[in-house]
């Protein structure tokens, strides 16, 4: 803004996540931008661009390079690690994401709970390093790199199942909480190797979605393991979690995480409310209705109710979906330095 | 009209003056547990507890001392669920609390169905549930299945990743009314309008009614791809379900 030089787009983005002064607002996608359009620009399709190092790297530089965001994030899905744990994935074609079959759970009880030896040499976990060293590489200070790891929470819906694991946190919340110490073990350990890779900051995401549990579950099971993750992965941690978050959003501002990704069903004012400048936010231009659905206009007044809010790092709220137009994205970035000017 | 106190069960008048908002549903719910027996009561505070153990023994023990299945299942469950359905509708519970309480409807369940099946009572109504082609979520769909069974409907659940023709094999072979898709992705919502499409192409469109939910889908969506109805979540789910039922008896003049 006025008064602040000229910034590369990672020294931008690297200042909104510490909410110091920036010349404008970043625009940011900490979880994925991947379209089908972009990977038919760049010859860079699913479901190889999840698992081969350089067409993930040739699809995650599109946001910067053709949709002008200021950060490039290599991991298009949340199946990289629990891949490498030993889950079963569903890879699909170029138009879906990868998934993992929940209804085939790998663990029942803590105590099978194994993070195997080869975990950052897997294919599917040593790609993305692979990819940020490439990335670092072809950008070095130019523009933000964010890694992503999950967050034990998530691990949990992926290796017991979704159905399990809440079933789990109601009824033995000791064992709950046992399992959770024990999975965070594959966040820290790939979060570091990513460090050790060069990612600027890592993106967390970390399911406790108003739209499953409570709050107060948040408190109870996440709230610690998250500021433990801010005291051992040394770089900035934008945690995500979609759906209705604004009841714990006090709580997230509380661990010392640099920044949140918050959903389209949160109010940007009253997130901004309540996290009261202890956290940054990044968000949230609805998806399916707007990104997907509308045009340009639609997509310009979402930046701008955000940006009035003063939001620090405006992007979409979750992964981009795969058939959203490429001139729907290219609008955010334009939109901010059209409302910064004015 | 009867009141709270007519409800002899302590937990349940303190979950209605705790939760219960909307004076119609206060009123409806009053009136559904100040008829019902002490055990019917006993039996639907314990499935709101969540307590599968409590409602399993005290099914059994209400069916052998000789009460009629149907009212066990419509007084003591079905009645237990309204409630929970409700609580999570207002963000009181939210999905472990529900997946509890549906484990205890199972478990009363598990006593009452083979009594109503082999004595031929119908349920009010059958319906075939799916995630569609490509999309593994599934948490939705069984929430809907948990409803949906808890009011009184037989459900045919396909799973995930299921494709047109599996749908519509499933509603011709259990001559189902109703079907309801679910898909959590963006990437998979169009399958819905695909399977729809694959039903008018088929001529079958007419023989049933259907229904769609997700966490992308919205009644704007569930409109253009020329879905029946949409709802928002697992209690608007079962409410779109009995008035397409509805709809469906007019329709055919019964």
């Amino acid at each position: 803004m006025a008064g602040v030089k000229q910034m590369t787009s990672r020294e931008r983005v690297l200042a909104a996540l510490k909410r110091e002064p920036v010349d404008r607002t970043p625009v940011c996608n900490p979880t994925s931008v991947a379209t089908v359009e972009l990977m038919d620009l760049v010859d860079a399709p699913f479901p190889d661009a999840n698992r081969e190092p350089e067409l993930m790297a040739r699809l995650a530089e599109t946001s910067y390079t053709e949709l002008g965001f200021d950060t490039i994030m290599p991991v298009f899905s949340i199946i990289q690690e629990s891949s490498a744990l030993g889950c079963k994935i569903q890879w699909e074609q170029k138009d879906n994401w990868p998934t993992v079959k929940m209804r085939e759970p790998i663990w029942e009880d803590a105590d099978d709970i194994r993070i195997p030896p080869d975990f950052l040499t897997h294919p599917d976990t040593a790609c993305v390093t692979d990819a940020i060293r490439i990335l670092k590489k072809r950008y070095g200070d130019e523009v933000a790199v964010v890694g992503k790891t999950m967050g034990p929470w998530s691990l949990g819906y992926h290796c017991f199942g979704v159905e399990p694991f809440l079933l789990m946190s109601l009824d033995d919340p000791d064992k709950t909480k046992q399992c959770l110490d024990r999975m965070k073990k594959a966040t820290i350990d790939f979060g570091i190797a990513q460090i050790e890779a060069g990612a600027d900051a890592l993106t967390l995401p970390d399911h406790a979605t108003g739209d499953l549990v409570s709050g107060e579950y948040y408190e109870r099971y996440l709230k610690d393991l998250h500021i433990e993750f801010v005291e051992r992965l040394k770089i900035p941690i934008i945690l995500h979690i979609c759906g209705k978050t604004v009841d714990r959003m006090d709580f997230i501002a509380q661990t010392g995480m640099a920044a949140f990704h918050y959903d389209s069903k949160n109010e940007p004012a009253e997130s901004m409310d309540v996290v009261q400048n202890r956290i940054s936010l990044v968000g949230n231009i609805n998806n399916p209705e707007t990104l997907f659905s509308k045009g340009p206009e639609a997509v310009r007044a979402e930046v701008e109710k955000n940006l009035d809010a003063g939001i620090h790092l405006i992007g979409p709220e979750c992964a981009i979906p795969l058939q959203t137009a490429i001139e729907n994205l290219k609008e955010i970035p334009i939109a901010v330095k059209e409302w910064t000017k004015n | 009209m009867a009141e709270l106190n007519d409800v002899q069960n302590e937990f349940i008048r303190t979950e209605i003056e705790e939760y219960l908002e909307r004076p119609n549903e206060i009123e409806r719910i009053i009136d559904v547990f100040a008829q019902a027996k002490p055990e019917m009561q006993a039996i639907a505070a314990a499935l709101i507890d969540g307590d599968n153990g409590a409602v399993d023994e005290m099914t059994k023990a209400a069916l052998d001392a000789g009460t009629d299945a149907l009212e066990v299942m419509d007084d003591g469950l079905i009645s237990g669920m309204g409630i929970v359905g409700i609580k999570f509708r207002e963000n009181f519970i939210f999905v472990p609390e529900v997946l509890a309480c549906a484990r205890a409807m199972k478990a009363g369940m598990a006593h009452i169905e083979p009594i109503l099946s082999a004595s031929g009572v119908e349920p009010i109504g059958s319906v075939v549930m799916g995630t569609v082609k490509g999309d593994l979520h599934d948490i939705g769909k069984n929430l809907c299945i948990m409803m949906l069974g808890g009011s009184g409907f037989i459900v045919h659940d396909l799973g995930v990743d299921t494709s047109e023709d599996e749908f519509m094999e499933a509603v011709e072979e259990h001559n189902a009314p109703l079907m309801g898709m679910s898909a959590l992705l963006t990437t998979t919502m169009p399958n819905m309008g695909k399977t729809i499409e694959a039903f008018i192409d088929s001529d079958m469109r007419e023989d049933v009614k259907i229904m769609v939910g997700g966490a992308p889908v919205t009644q704007e969506f569930a409109d253009d791809m020329g879905a029946d109805g949409y709802g928002k979540d697992a209690v608007a789910c079962v409410e779109l379900a009995k008035k397409l039922l509805l709809e469906l008896k007019a329709e055919k003049g019964q």
